[in-house]
C-alpha cells in the first residue's frame, strides 16, 4: 500500500499534462451518462415485465357489467356476491376482492377526469380474482361455468394482451442491453486509444524507466492510479447528468402514468446499482488501463 | 567447491557471435565476442559510427541483437521474460551520452529514480540521493528542474543516477564529456572506486587522454568487429 502510495506521489510521467486527458474526461462523463440512462431503462423494463408476469400468473380481473333495469342496492350487492362466491368456490383461487370505486376512478382518470362522478355512470363492477397458481387455472374452464352461473359477467384475462405487451418490453429490454454493451465497448476502446496515444507520446519517458529497470507493472501503475482518478471524476459528471435525465424523464411521462407505466420504476438495489457507477467505472478504467498499457508495452518495446 | 569456483568465476557480460543490424542496413556490428569478468574496467574506444553506442545499449538490454548470444548475470536475455530482463537492468546502471533525464523532474528526483523502482523506502532515498548529489557538487541544484540545468550540471545528474543504486555494471557513453576538468577527475575517480567496490565498468570514450591517465584495457571497435587492447600498466 505504501509502495502505491509513493507511486503516485512521485509519478514519472507527466499524464496530468497529457492532452488526451480532456478527451477521455470527456467521452467518460458521456458514456457513463448513456449508460445510466440504458441501464435505468433496462432496470425499469426489467422491473415492469416481472410485474406483468406476476400479473399473468397470479390474478384475473372480472367484469360484472351494469343491468340494463335500475335494481336496488341490494339486489346490485346480491348480484355482486353471488359472482364472488362462484370463484371463491373455484379450485385454484387465493382471494376475491371487489374493485373499489376509488381504484376505477383512478383508473379512469386519464380518461374521465379526477373528480368524476362514478357512481352516477353505467361502470361495470370489477373484482380482482387472485389465484394460487396461474400455470394451472383453467380460464376456459372458468369462464364457459360462468356464463351459465351469471351472464352478465365475464372474465377478462389480461394474459393475452400483456403477453403482447412482454413481447414488446422484452425487445427493449435486449435493446437496452445492446445500447448498454455498445457504450461499454466504445469506453473500452476510448479508454486503450487513449492509453496508446500517451504512451506514444511519453515513448521517451518509458524507454528511460525501461532501462532503469522498471517493469510494465511499475509503469501501468502510474496509468492505473491515472484513470482511477479521471474515471472517477468524471462518471460522477455522467451519473449526475444521467439523474437529470433521469428526473425530467419522469416528471414528464408522470402525466401519462396509468396502472401499467407505474410498475416502470427502480427499486432500492436499481439505485444502489446506479448511484454506485461512478466507482463500477473508476475501477474498470484503472484495469482496463493497467492491462491496456501492459500490452501495448508488449508491442510497442 | 567446482560450483562456487564456477560462480566467482562466471562472467558479467558474455557475448558470443552476435551481429546489429538495424532493419534492413548492413551490420553494424558483425559476428563479435566479448566477456566482461566481474570487477573489470574497460575502455569502449572506436571512431564514431563503429558500433560503440550500439553495443552499449545491447548491453544495457535495450536492443536485441539479430543474431548470436548476450549471457548478461549468466541469464541468456534472448530467452528471458520481460519481467526478468526488469530485474537484470535494475543491476545496469548507464549513462547516456545525451543524457537522458526526464526534464520535467528535479534532479532530485531524477536521481530518485532508480531507487523508486526498486521500492526503496523514502527516508532512505533521501538520505542517499542527498548525499550524492552533495558528492557531485549538486546540492544546491537539487530542487531544480532538469530543463534548467546546465549541460555540466544534467551530466552529475545522469551519472549520480547511475550509480545511486550501487549498480554492479556500469556503463558510461562519453561520461565525461561536458564537464571541466576538476569534475571530470572528480567523476572517473568515482567510477574507479565503484570498480574498485566490484562494479564492472565499461566506459565508451574518444578523449586519448583519459585513456593514457587511467590505461585501463581497451574494447576497440573497427571494422564491423572487436579487439581487446590490454592495458599496458595497472593504477
Amino acid at each position: 500500500m505504501k509502495a502505491k502510495i509513493q507511486i503516485a506521489r512521485h509519478a514519472e510521467l507527466p499524464l496530468n499534462e497529457d492532452k488526451a486527458n480532456f478527451f477521455l474526461q470527456i467521452s467518460t462523463a458521456i458514456s457513463v451518462f448513456l449508460f445510466s440512462i440504458a441501464l435505468a431503462a433496462y432496470f425499469m423494463t426489467s422491473s415492469m415485465i416481472s410485474s406483468w408476469n406476476k400479473n399473468i400468473v397470479d390474478g384475473l380481473t372480472v367484469q360484472i357489467m351494469p343491468p340494463a333495469e335500475t335494481l336496488s342496492e341490494e339486489e346490485e350487492l346480491l348480484r355482486t356476491n353471488k359472482v364472488i362466491s362462484f370463484f371463491e368456490g373455484l379450485d385454484g383461487v387465493l382471494k376475491v376482492r371487489k374493485v373499489s370505486n376509488e381504484q376505477i376512478q383512478h383508473l379512469m382518470a386519464p380518461w374521465l377526469g379526477k373528480n368524476a362522478d362514478i357512481e352516477s355512470l353505467p361502470m361495470p363492477k370489477l373484482l380482482d380474482v387472485r389465484l394460487k397458481d396461474g400455470k394451472t387455472f383453467d380460464f376456459e374452464k372458468a369462464s364457459d361455468s360462468l356464463k351459465e352461473f351469471a351472464p352478465y359477467a365475464s372474465i377478462d384475462n389480461h394474459g393475452l394482451w400483456l403477453k403482447k405487451l412482454i413481447k414488446s418490453a422484452g425487445s427493449l429490454k435486449i435493446l437496452s442491453l445492446f445500447v448498454l454493451a455498445l457504450v461499454l465497448g466504445a469506453t473500452v476502446f476510448s479508454l486503450f486509444y487513449a492509453v496508446e496515444t500517451s504512451l506514444k507520446v511519453h515513448q521517451n519517458i518509458v524507454e528511460i524507466l525501461h532501462v532503469m529497470g522498471a517493469t510494465d507493472s511499475y509503469i501501468a501503475k502510474q496509468y492505473a492510479i491515472r484513470a482511477l482518478k479521471v474515471g472517477f471524476v468524471s462518471s460522477l459528471i455522467g451519473i449526475g447528468l444521467g439523474f437529470l435525465a433521469l428526473f425530467v424523464i419522469s416528471h414528464l411521462s408522470s402525466g401519462l402514468e396509468t396502472g401499467l407505466i407505474g410498475a416502470a420504476s427502480l427499486n432500492r438495489f436499481h439505485w444502489i446499482f446506479l448511484f454506485s457507477l461512478p466507482i463500477w467505472c473508476a475501477l474498470l478504467s484503472m484495469g482496463m488501463s493497467f492491462f491496456g498499457v501492459k500490452q501495448v508495452l508488449r508491442k510497442m518495446m | 567447491m567446482e560450483t562456487r569456483k564456477n560462480i566467482l568465476t562466471e562472467p558479467i557480460v558474455d557475448i558470443q557471435n552476435v551481429c546489429i543490424r538495424y532493419g534492413k542496413d548492413p551490420e553494424v556490428l558483425s559476428d563479435i565476442k566479448l566477456t566482461l569478468e566481474k570487477g573489470s574496467f574497460h575502455f569502449l574506444t572506436g571512431k564514431s559510427g563503429a558500433g560503440k553506442t550500439s553495443l552499449l545499449s545491447m548491453m544495457y538490454l535495450a536492443l536485441k541483437p539479430s543474431r548470436g548470444t548476450v549471457m548478461v548475470f549468466g541469464t541468456n536475455v534472448g530467452y528471458a521474460s520481460r519481467d526478468a530482463m526488469a530485474g537484470l537492468r535494475r543491476r545496469i546502471g548507464v549513462v547516456f551520452q545525451d543524457f537522458r533525464l526526464l526534464e520535467h523532474l528535479s534532479a532530485y528526483d531524477n536521481v530518485a529514480v532508480p531507487l523508486r523502482i526498486k521500492g526503496m523506502g523514502e527516508n532512505e532515498i533521501k538520505k542517499r540521493v542527498k548525499e550524492l548529489l552533495s558528492w557531485v557538487e549538486l546540492d544546491k541544484s537539487m530542487d531544480k528542474i532538469c530543463s534548467t540545468l546546465s549541460g555540466g550540471e544534467k551530466q552529475r545528474v545522469a551519472i549520480a543516477r547511475a550509480v545511486i543504486n550501487r549498480p554492479e555494471i556500469l556503463l558510461a557513453d562519453e561520461p565525461t564529456g561536458n564537464v571541466d576538468n576538476d569534475i571530470a577527475s572528480k567523476l572517473m575517480k568515482l567510477f574507479v572506486e565503484l570498480n574498485k567496490l566490484g562494479t564492472t565498468v565499461v566506459i565508451a570514450t574518444h578523449s586519448k587522454d583519459l585513456i593514457a591517465e587511467y590505461n585501463y584495457p581497451q574494447i576497440h571497435l573497427e571494422n564491423k568487429g572487436l579487439k581487446i587492447i590490454p592495458a599496458l600498466r595497472r593504477i
